[in-house]
């Protein structure tokens, strides 16, 4: 089985239970709830830090770098989802351009 | 329903990007748009695309997208409480409840009881556009070009970048971004394939525990905020 279709049939096994055990099951354990809570803002910092270091673990400087630079400052800024992703992108481009 | 439409359409465009940058991943068109019928949870299926187009592989892909999907545990308990049926048939009906059909469903029944038809309706149209989207996005992804000379490669950081800011405003989630982004970067150089997600949601899992109540620095807000539709992202 090749990657790719191995991710699709972890992933939707994953999620189909994770969305269907609530309705299920009807309570889910507070202290539970609070330790899940933590999940998505260190995986997305993960995902974010994965996209940007090298082989050696540290960030590397580039128009990728520069893209995500550039939605941190409208994220904080509370930008919308797709104006950050669209000027990340941009930003990359442009720099490639120019570079 | 007219409610819904703003949304609707948001989520088809974005799964119009999915499917485009998926394509230039290099998974295969099929999957990238069966992923969206049977997952069906956008800023998941991102995550695993992204994975895949990486180091992290199948395992990265299943660890972070499948991890971003425990908040439907608690969506998805409120949600139970007002779907209509025995266990299996809420389970299935509870495979639409996502963000943003949630969060009209609040909107129109408020947090203890979500309104169960706005929220099916909404989900059943929210899939349908998702898909759609997925599969349009699939179809044209050949024809943009090169995904770098784009900067497309640096559209995923900044979705992730998006979606986090938000969450950073909650009791305790600066430290788990943090020990998150310190796990990845260390455990990367040593073990890479997936395990460096891994290895940032078990920090997640420490360092959002106790000490912390959440809500308890007073943002009464935060708890009418569509219970935890907090991803911001469509589906």
């Amino acid at each position: 089985m090749s990657e790719s279709m191995l991710a699709l049939v972890g992933l939707t096994a994953v999620t189909v239970v994770f969305k269907g055990a609530g309705p299920m099951l009807h309570r889910v354990p507070e202290p539970l709830a609070r330790r899940l809570a933590g999940l998505a803002p260190a995986l997305l910092a993960g995902l974010v830090m994965s996209e940007v270091i090298g082989r050696n673990g540290l960030p590397h400087v580039d128009a990728k770098m520069a893209g995500v630079a550039g939605a941190v400052g409208l994220a904080s800024r509370r930008a919308p989802l797709a104006v950050c992703v669209v000027a990340g992108a941009a930003v990359a481009a442009l720099l490639r351009l120019v570079t | 329903m007219l409610a819904a439409l703003p949304v609707v359409t948001a989520v088809g465009v974005f799964g119009i990007s999915y499917g485009v940058l998926g394509v230039a991943a290099g998974i295969p068109g099929w999957q990238l748009v069966v992923m969206s019928m049977t997952v069906f949870a956008g800023s998941s299926q991102f995550a695993a695309v992204s994975a895949l187009g990486g180091a992290g592989g199948a395992i990265g892909a299943i660890v972070s997208g499948g991890l971003l999907n425990t908040r439907y545990l608690a969506t998805g308990t409120a949600a139970g409480r007002v779907l209509p049926g025995g266990r299996i048939r809420r389970a299935l009906l509870g495979q639409l409840v996502v963000d943003e059909s949630y969060a009209l469903g609040v909107a129109v029944g408020g947090p203890d009881s979500p309104d169960p038809d706005a929220m099916l309706a909404a989900g059943s149209m929210e899939w349908l556009a998702w898909v759609v989207g997925s599969a349009i996005g699939v179809l044209i992804g050949p024809v943009v070009g090169d995904p770098m000379r784009l900067g497309l490669d640096a559209a995923f950081p900044a979705m992730f970048v998006a979606l986090l800011w938000p969450l950073l405003d909650r009791p305790g989630a600066r430290r788990c971004a943090l020990g998150g982004a310190l796990a990845v970067a260390v455990v990367a150089p040593l073990a890479p394939g997936g395990l460096e997600l891994a290895a940032a949601g078990v920090v997640g899992l420490i360092l959002a525990g106790d000490g912390d109540s959440p809500g308890g620095a007073g943002n009464a807000g935060d708890a009418g905020n569509a219970g935890d539709a907090a991803l911001g992202g469509p589906a």
